[in-house]
């Protein structure tokens, strides 16, 4: 008898289909930022990194006269573009973290229509597995889409454009790789977490935002650190440390081959530094970094590291809401 | 099939680590087939037990069995009505009935759907968000109606309708529990509303089930007496009493035949319920429970 009455739950393509019919506005926001956000790179990319490199090209062919013509205004339109399309890019984790916090979990939860898709056939559990699915394959198309555009601008710029970030800068090493992808991810999760544990779809938006900003913060903390970086040494007199990349440390090499910090005392050749430095038996300076070899091996390793923590936190999402619920064939404490 | 509705033991629900019961020692046991009212004061844990049988709610302790198994796996043969009657508000009536017949496979009737809209003069095409608390219950109820539930679990649902819509959906209801046999558990803090169609009781007043049987068999087993003031009432088991000046009233239980001289008489399901209500020590007849099995 029970076989007979007991129906399949709703396939996913139709849970699917009503998520987004729910989140259209959601759905046609993200579309449009992804397509202007898109076009506004590939803009960059070629006709304003030409104008910009162009400029730069007259420039430099002024040398020292004093008169010089070239086109300020190239050269300004794709440095303000550059800042503020990588800027966007990087606001694309914060977005959807504050939209699943928001609009995904918390406001269903504030509402009670939650209430209402769990009693329609629809258990709690395939209920977030849907919310979480499909979200997170849109997200992950139109992240990586805009990453990849802005990868593509920023090799176009380099070399042509004296200005141009560095691969170390701290926006456009987020914004040139997977990392921010994996962000935009556990953006997603951190929101629907927020949602799920607060039930305010205002205070989980600011949590879920919040949450990531954290998570960022704890991601550029490790990340000099998940991939050995390399010493140079250099003599004492130049400039101080040298090599470009990412600092992890520096400070000066003695004599018996130690490293110790640097006093604070301006510039290295400056007559009160040298004595300093002698002092203290210094040879030459030293500096830890990582250097544009490590590019991938930070953000690979940073990403899978991200990836894992995403994956805990989805695990705790499924975890909180289960235990909420009545879930089937789960026992819990003090049934027996 | 079995021939048990809802069956708790123990059952309880605590908010939080450290919070309040929101119900707490709950037993009782449901026949299928029956109208059941769920009655208790405000913030009594009528909503809770609903929840908990619809699977919204995890129980803290205790079980709860519904339709012969777990809440979670029920999910499909039972249908809600939540106190606040949530719907999205972005959808159309007609896309919230869409959605309905979409994930509720196999289950769906649209025209049961479509009789109990089209009797509020609704608009499909018109936005949730653009109708009125009373047109909400209405489009609510039809969602729970349209999937056939076995087991059909309302909070609270007329609240605000108005007369005229409460006794047509009320005869939706019965005709529905007629037709296919539906259990329907419905909450209100206004017994009188209940007292027409249902045929099963479940009081419920500071997080405990008070009294639970058929309706018939509750009254049949209260008396509402007078007697003069400074009567003994033993050996019979008192719900609750009350002197004024020089006459006593009370309900209870009696243990055998009442003396000639007090006047007695049946007790309305509004005056059993007060009384139940009005003194938290009465004990509860646990072998009505058995009996009405």
């Amino acid at each position: 008898m029970t076989a007979l009455t007991l129906p399949s739950p709703a396939p996913a393509s139709r849970r699917t289909r009503w998520l987004l019919r729910l989140h259209r506005p959601a759905l046609c926001t993200w579309a449009a930022l992804v397509l202007v956000l898109g076009a506004a790179l590939l803009w960059l990319w070629g006709p304003l990194t030409d104008a910009a490199a162009q400029a730069w090209r007259q420039y430099n062919a002024c040398g020292l006269t004093a008169r010089c013509s070239y086109d300020q205004a190239a050269i300004l339109r794709y440095k303000d573009l550059y800042q503020y399309t990588t800027l966007a890019v990087l606001a694309v984790p914060f977005l959807t973290a504050a939209w699943a916090g928001g609009g995904l979990t918390g406001r269903e939860l504030e509402t009670g229509t939650a209430r209402l898709a769990w009693t329609q056939s629809v258990s709690p559990v395939r209920w977030l597995a849907t919310a979480l699915t499909v979200p997170a394959v849109l997200v992950t198309a139109g992240t990586t889409l805009l990453v990849w555009l802005h990868r593509l601008v920023w090799t176009a710029g380099e070399g042509r454009i004296d200005t141009a970030d560095r691969w170390y800068d701290i926006l456009t090493f987020y914004a040139n790789g997977p990392l921010t992808v994996a962000l935009a991810l556990a953006g997603l999760v951190v929101g629907a977490l927020a949602g799920l544990l607060l039930r305010r779809a205002l205070a989980a938006l600011f949590t879920g935002a919040v949450a990531l900003a954290a998570l960022w913060a704890a991601v550029g903390t490790v990340l000099p650190h998940l991939w050995p970086s390399v010493t140079r040494v250099t003599a004492l007199g130049g400039d101080g440390p040298a090599g470009a990349g990412i600092t992890v440390d520096e400070g000066l090499v003695t004599a018996g081959g130690a490293h110790v910090a640097r006093p604070l005392c301006g510039i290295g050749a400056h007559p009160s530094c040298a004595e300093a430095y002698a002092r203290l038996d210094a040879v030459g300076y030293y500096r830890d970094y990582h250097p544009r070899a490590h590019y991938w091996p930070l953000q690979l390793t940073a990403t899978g590291l991200l990836a894992a923590v995403t994956v805990l936190l989805t695990v705790a999402a499924f975890w909180l809401l289960r235990r909420r619920t009545a879930t089937a064939a789960v026992r819990r404490r003090g049934t027996a | 099939m079995t021939d048990t509705a809802m069956e708790a033991a123990e059952l309880g629900k605590r908010f939080g680590r450290r919070g309040g019961w929101g119900l707490r020692h709950c037993t009782f046991r449901l026949p299928a087939g029956r109208v059941c009212a769920v009655v208790g004061p405000n913030g009594a844990g009528k909503s809770t037990l609903l929840a908990l049988a619809a699977g919204l709610l995890a129980p803290t302790e205790g079980t709860l069995t519904v339709l012969g198994g777990e809440p979670a796996s029920a999910r499909a043969r039972v249908a809600f009505v939540d106190q606040h009657k949530p719907l999205y508000p972005q959808l159309t009536v007609a896309e919230t009935l869409r959605m309905g017949a979409d994930l509720n496979p196999g289950r769906w009737d649209a025209r049961t759907a479509e009789r109990v809209v089209a009797g509020g003069d609704l608009d499909p095409g018109k936005r949730i968000r653009a109708l009125s608390g009373g047109l909400r219950t209405r489009v609510a109820l039809a969602l729970a109606l349209a999937k056939r539930p076995e087991l059909l679990l309302l909070d609270e649902p007329m609240a605000d309708l108005d007369p005229l819509a409460r006794h047509e959906l009320m005869g939706s209801l019965m005709a529905q529990a007629a037709e296919h046999g539906t259990t329907i558990v419905m909450s209100s803090h206004v017994v009188a509303e209940l007292e027409d169609s249902c045929d099963h009781l479940l009081l419920v007043g500071g997080g405990r089930v008070r009294l639970a049987g058929e309706i018939d068999d509750l009254l049949a087993a209260h008396t509402r007496v007078s007697a003069p003031a400074g009567t003994s009432l033993a050996p019979h088991t008192v719900v609750t009493s009350r002197t004024t000046g020089r006459q006593l009233s009370a309900v209870l239980r009696p243990a055998g035949p009442l003396p000639g001289d007090w006047r007695a008489g049946a007790p309305t399901l509004e005056e059993l319920v007060l009384s139940y209500l009005r003194n938290p020590e009465a004990p509860a007849p646990t072998e009505l429970q058995e009996t009405t099995a």
